[in-house]
C-alpha cells in the first residue's frame, strides 16, 4: 500500500523542478527543428544512362556531413530530388562536386531550389488556439463529468488538474527533447507534434481513470479526511495504470529497439510522454486534490471566524 | 432467460461475421490465395475479391510530384513570399479536406521564380487532384491609382451611347425575328442571344419564383403574358433588352412559379466603360475569404455574392475602406474586373459585396468556388512527374516487423497476466485492429509510417478499457460476488471511467478537427475514429465473448480468470 498522500512533497519537489527545468531549458536552447519546419533545399538531379540506387545517392548524401533529415526520393525514371537543410552556396557546392566526382558525365544537376517549411504559419497559430481551447474544453466537461462530487472538492478543481498535470507531461517531454536536440542533434518534424498530441490525450485519459475511482470513492466513504481516500483509490487502481501503461510502453519499446531511424524518435517521444503522463496521474494529480481541499477548507475556516 | 442467452448468442456469431469480413477486407490478397488454393484443392469454387488496396503514404508508397509556378509580378517583392505561403494554405485546404491525405505541399524558390510544390500519396486520381487545384478561383482586391472620381468623359459617353443605341437596333429586328410567323425561339436564342451560357440553355430560366428576377423581368414574365407567349415590346432592364417567351405556369398566388425563355442583348453601363487605370493590387484577398453567400439586393432583386473576411480580412478591408473614400475598390476574378464598387463610407462590418450582371446559377456557382478557397495570385501547373518511395524498402519492412513484434508482446501479457480474459481481450484488439484497418481503407486514411505507429500504439491504448473492466471484475469476485453478476458489474463500474476518460479525449480531438489543419486535423480524426471503435470493441465485443464462456458454474475455475486464491 502505497501512500501518495504522505510522500507528497517528494512528488511535488520533483515535478515542480522538471517542469521548471524543462521551461528554462526550452527557452535557452529551443528545439532542434527539422525541415518540415524551417524549410529547407532541394536538389533535383538525373542522369543520362543509368541510374544509381537510392541508398548510393543516399550514401553520397550521407558522406558530405548532411545525413540529418534529409530525404532522398526518386523521381521519374532516371532522377532523385533530395530535400536537406538549407544549404549555403559552399555546401550546395560540396555536394555537387561529389555527385561529379562519383558520375562525372553521367549526373546532371537538374533544378536547386529553396523550399520553404511544411508546417506554415496558419497550421502552428490554428494549433496553438486548438489546444487552448481544447484545454478550456476538458476543463469544463470535467467539471460536468464530475458535478455529483462537489465535496470536499467542487468539480472545477478537478478540471483545473487535470490541465495542469497535461501541460506538466508534455512541457517535460518538450524539455527532454530541447536536450537531445542540443546533445543528440535529434530533430523534430511533423510526427512529433503527433506524438505531443498523443501524450495529451493520454494523460487525460490516465488522469480522469483515476479521478473517477477517486469520485467512486469519495461519494461512498468522505467522512472529512480526503487524504486516506486518495491513497485507497490510488491503490485500486495502481494495477491497472501499470498495466496500460506497460503494455503501451511495451509496443513503443518493440519499435524503438527494431524500427527504422524516421520513426525511432516519435517513438521515443512517445515512450517519455507516457511515461510521465502516467507518472503524473498516480503522483501528481491526487495529491494535488488534496491541496486543492486544503486551500478550500482555509478559507472556510477564515469565513467561520 | 433463454432469451438473454439467444441474444448473446446472435451478437456473438455476428461478431464472428464482422471479423471475418473485415479481415478478407483487409487482406484481400490473402484471401485469394487462400480461396484459390481451396478451390484447386477441395474443388470447392470460394469467389474472389478484387481488393482495394491501403493508401500508403509519400514515405512508403511515392506518388506525384506537382509544380505549379505562382505568378506573383503583380505584387511587390516584400509581399509575394507571403502570397505564396497563402497559396499553399489554400492549396492544402483543397487538397486535403479532411486532413488524412498527407500530401506534401511546400513553397519553393529559386530566383525569381515562386514555386508551389504539391506531391500527392499514391497515383490515382491525379488528374481529379489537378482539376481541383486548376478550378481554385484566384481572387483579389484593387485600388483605382487615381484620386479623383471617375466620371465618363464626353467620349466615353458618346461611345456608351453608340453602344446602347446599336444594341436596341439589334434587339429591335430579333424582336422582329422572333415575332415572325415560323420564328424559331431556341434557335434564335442560340444564335442571337448575348447572355452567357445560352448556346446551351437556349435562354430557359427553368421554373422560378416571384422574387428572383429583376422587377421589369418579372413582370413581363409573370404578368404580362400567356403560356406560350412571346411579349410584342422589348423588355428593358439593366443587363440590356430581354425579348420574352413564357414556357410553363404551374402553383398559385405564393407558389406560383413561371418557366421563361429569354434572348438577351447587352447594353452597357457607366461602370462598363473604364478608362485606362492603374490597378494597384491591396493585401486584401480570397485567401481572406471566410465564406460567401448569393444574396439579393433588396431594390433592384439583382442576385449578388457577399463576401465574409476572416479577422485579418475584415482588419484589411476596414483599413481600405477607410483610407479610401469616394474611391473605387476592383475585385478581380482570375485577373478579370468582375465588380467595381465604389466606397461610399468606411465598412466596418467587413462584408463585401459583388454585384455584377448575373444571374442566380452564376452567383451560386460563383459562391461555391469562392468557398472552396481563393487564391491571392493565379498558378500554372509546370511539371507532373511521378516520384518514389522516401523510405527504402528495408526500412519499412524493419519498421513494420517491429509494430507487429510489439502487439504480439501485447497479446502475450495480456494471456499471462489476466488468463482467459486476457485471450478474449486479444481477440478483442484483433477485431479492433482489423475494423480500424477497414475503415482506413474506406475512407481513406493515407498511411505514413508515422501512421501506422500510431495505428499500433493506439492498440495498446484501446487495450485499457479491457484492462479497466477486468481489475473491476477482480474485485467484483473478491467481495465474493458469483461470477456472472460479477461480470455485469465490472461493465457496468468501469464504464463511467471509460466514458469520461474518453469522452474528454474526443472533445480535445473535435476541438483541434475544427480548428486545426491538415496534419493536426487528420491526427485528431484518426484518433477519434480509433478511439470509438475501442470503446466499442471494449465495451460490446469483449462482453460478449465473456458472457459466452462464463457460466454460473465456472466458479470452480476462478484461477484460469487469474485470480490468485490467496488474495481473495
Amino acid at each position: 500500500m502505497i501512500s501518495v498522500i504522505k510522500t507528497r512533497k517528494i512528488w511535488f519537489v520533483l515535478s515542480g523542478g522538471l517542469v521548471a527545468l524543462s521551461i528554462i531549458l526550452s527557452l535557452i536552447w529551443g528545439l532542434d527543428l527539422g525541415i518540415d519546419f524551417t524549410g529547407g533545399s532541394l536538389m533535383e538531379i538525373s542522369f543520362k544512362n543509368e541510374s544509381p540506387k537510392i541508398d548510393e545517392i543516399t550514401k553520397i548524401i550521407n558522406e558530405a556531413g548532411f545525413d540529418q533529415n534529409s530525404s532522398v526520393q526518386p523521381i521519374g525514371e532516371k532522377g532523385f530530388i533530395i530535400r536537406t537543410k538549407d544549404l549555403t552556396e559552399d555546401d550546395h557546392q560540396k555536394i555537387l562536386g561529389k555527385f561529379n566526382e562519383s558520375y562525372k558525365d553521367n549526373f546532371q544537376e537538374e533544378r536547386f531550389d529553396s523550399i520553404g517549411p511544411n508546417i506554415g504559419e496558419e497550421l502552428k497559430q490554428k494549433t496553438y488556439k486548438a489546444v487552448f481551447f481544447g484545454i478550456i474544453g476538458i476543463i469544463v466537461y470535467i467539471a460536468w463529468a464530475f458535478r455529483k462530487v462537489s465535496k470536499p472538492v467542487s468539480s472545477w478543481k478537478y478540471g483545473i488538474i487535470a490541465a495542469l498535470v497535461l501541460f506538466h507531461d508534455v512541457i517535460i517531454t518538450v524539455g527532454f527533447f530541447s536536450v537531445f536536440g542540443k546533445f543528440y542533434k535529434m530533430e523534430v518534424n511533423a510526427p512529433f507534434i503527433a506524438a505531443l498530441l498523443t501524450i495529451l490525450g493520454y494523460s487525460v485519459n490516465d488522469t480522469i481513470v483515476i479521478f473517477d475511482r477517486i469520485r467512486e470513492n469519495v461519494m461512498r466513504y468522505y467522512e472529512g479526511n480526503l487524504g486516506p481516500i486518495i491513497d485507497k483509490s490510488v491503490n485500486e487502481t495502481m494495477v491497472r495504470s501499470i498495466n496500460t501503461t506497460f503494455t503501451v510502453i511495451l509496443t513503443l519499446l518493440a519499435i524503438l529497439i527494431f524500427g527504422g531511424s524516421t520513426i525511432r524518435d516519435f517513438a521515443l517521444a512517445l515512450i517519455i510522454g507516457i511515461t510521465v503522463g502516467s507518472y503524473s496521474s498516480i503522483f501528481l494529480a491526487s495529491p494535488l486534490l488534496l491541496v486543492a481541499e486544503k486551500i478550500n477548507f482555509g478559507n472556510k475556516t477564515k469565513k467561520v471566524r | 432467460m433463454t432469451s438473454q442467452k439467444n441474444k448473446i448468442r446472435l451478437f456473438f456469431y455476428g461478431i464472428l461475421v464482422l471479423i471475418v469480413l473485415s479481415a478478407i477486407f483487409d487482406f484481400p490478397s490473402y484471401y485469394n490465395q487462400f480461396a484459390s488454393s481451396v478451390k484447386s484443392k477441395l474443388k470447392i469454387p470460394l469467389p474472389e475479391i478484387t481488393g482495394k488496396p491501403f493508401l500508403l503514404g509519400l514515405d512508403l508508397q511515392g506518388g506525384t510530384h506537382l509544380v505549379y509556378e505562382a505568378d506573383v509580378t503583380a505584387l511587390p517583392e516584400s509581399q509575394r513570399g507571403d502570397a505564396v505561403e497563402g497559396v499553399k494554405d489554400v492549396l492544402d485546404r483543397r487538397v486535403n479536406a479532411f486532413g488524412v491525405s498527407e500530401p506534401v505541399i511546400q513553397s519553393s524558390r529559386s530566383g525569381d521564380r515562386w514555386n508551389v510544390i504539391v506531391e500527392l500519396a499514391g497515383v490515382r486520381d491525379v488528374n481529379q487532384a489537378i482539376q481541383m487545384i486548376g478550378e481554385t478561383p484566384q481572387l483579389d482586391f484593387r485600388i483605382q491609382a487615381t484620386s479623383t472620381v471617375p466620371s465618363l468623359t464626353d467620349e466615353e459617353k458618346k461611345e456608351l451611347l453608340d453602344f446602347n443605341e446599336s444594341a436596341k437596333k439589334l434587339a429591335d429586328s430579333a424582336l422582329n425575328k422572333a415575332l415572325a410567323k415560323n420564328a424559331n425561339f431556341d434557335d434564335l436564342a442560340k444564335e442571337l442571344s448575348q447572355e452567357p451560357g445560352a448556346v446551351d440553355t437556349l435562354g430557359k430560366l427553368g421554373f422560378q419564383k416571384k422574387g428572383i428576377f429583376v422587377p421589369e423581368f418579372e413582370k413581363a414574365c409573370f404578368d404580362d403574358i400567356t403560356i406560350g407567349e412571346i411579349k410584342k415590346e422589348l423588355t428593358e432592364t439593366a443587363f440590356g433588352y430581354h425579348i420574352i417567351k413564357k414556357l410553363e405556369e404551374k402553383g398559385e398566388g405564393d407558389a406560383r412559379e413561371v418557366n421563361c425563355q429569354h434572348i438577351l442583348i447587352r447594353t452597357k453601363n457607366e461602370s462598363d466603360i473604364h478608362p485606362v487605370q492603374e490597378w494597384i493590387p491591396t493585401q486584401l484577398s480570397g485567401e481572406h475569404l471566410k465564406r460567401t453567400q448569393v444574396i439579393f439586393d433588396p431594390n433592384s432583386g439583382t442576385p449578388q455574392v457577399s463576401l465574409e473576411f476572416n479577422e485579418e480580412g475584415q482588419e484589411i478591408f476596414k483599413n481600405l475602406t477607410t483610407e479610401n473614400v469616394g474611391r473605387i475598390i476592383g475585385i478581380f476574378l482570375d485577373g478579370n474586373l468582375i465588380s467595381a464598387p465604389r466606397v461610399n463610407e468606411p465598412i466596418l462590418a467587413g462584408n463585401a459585396v459583388i454585384s455584377g450582371s448575373f444571374g442566380v446559377q452564376e452567383a451560386k456557382l460563383l459562391s461555391q468556388r469562392l468557398n472552396a478557397g481563393a487564391l491571392k495570385v493565379p498558378i500554372k501547373l509546370v511539371s507532373q512527374q511521378t516520384i518514389g518511395p522516401t523510405l527504402g524498402k528495408a526500412s519499412i519492412e524493419k519498421s513494420v516487423n517491429a509494430a507487429i513484434l510489439g502487439l504480439i508482446i501485447v497479446c502475450i501479457f495480456m494471456v499471462l497476466f489476466y488468463r482467459i480474459p486476457g485471450i478474449i481481450a486479444d481477440i478483442s484488439l484483433l477485431t479492433y485492429g482489423f475494423i480500424l484497418l477497414a475503415l482506413f481503407k474506406i475512407i481513406p486514411v493515407t498511411l505514413t509510417l508515422a501512421g501506422i505507429s500510431g495505428f499500433i500504439l493506439s492498440i495498446g491504448m484501446a487495450v485499457d478499457a479491457n484492462i479497466l473492466v477486468f481489475e473491476r471484475f477482480k474485485e467484483e469476485l473478491r467481495r465474493k460476488k458469483s461470477i456472472d453478476v460479477a461480470l455485469d458489474e465490472a461493465f457496468r463500474r468501469a464504464w463511467p471511467s471509460i466514458r469520461d476518460g474518453n469522452y474528454s479525449t474526443i472533445l480535445t480531438c473535435v476541438i483541434l478537427m475544427w480548428f486545426s489543419t491538415s496534419v493536426v486535423k487528420g491526427f485528431a480524426i484518426t484518433l477519434i475514429i480509433g478511439i470509438l471503435v475501442s470503446i466499442f470493441t471494449a465495451m460490446f465485443v469483449t462482453k460478449v465473448f465473456l458472457k459466452i464462456i462464463i457460466k454460473k458454474g465456472s466458479d470452480k475455475w476462478l484461477w484460469m480468470y487469474g485470480i490468485n486464491k490467496k488474495k481473495i
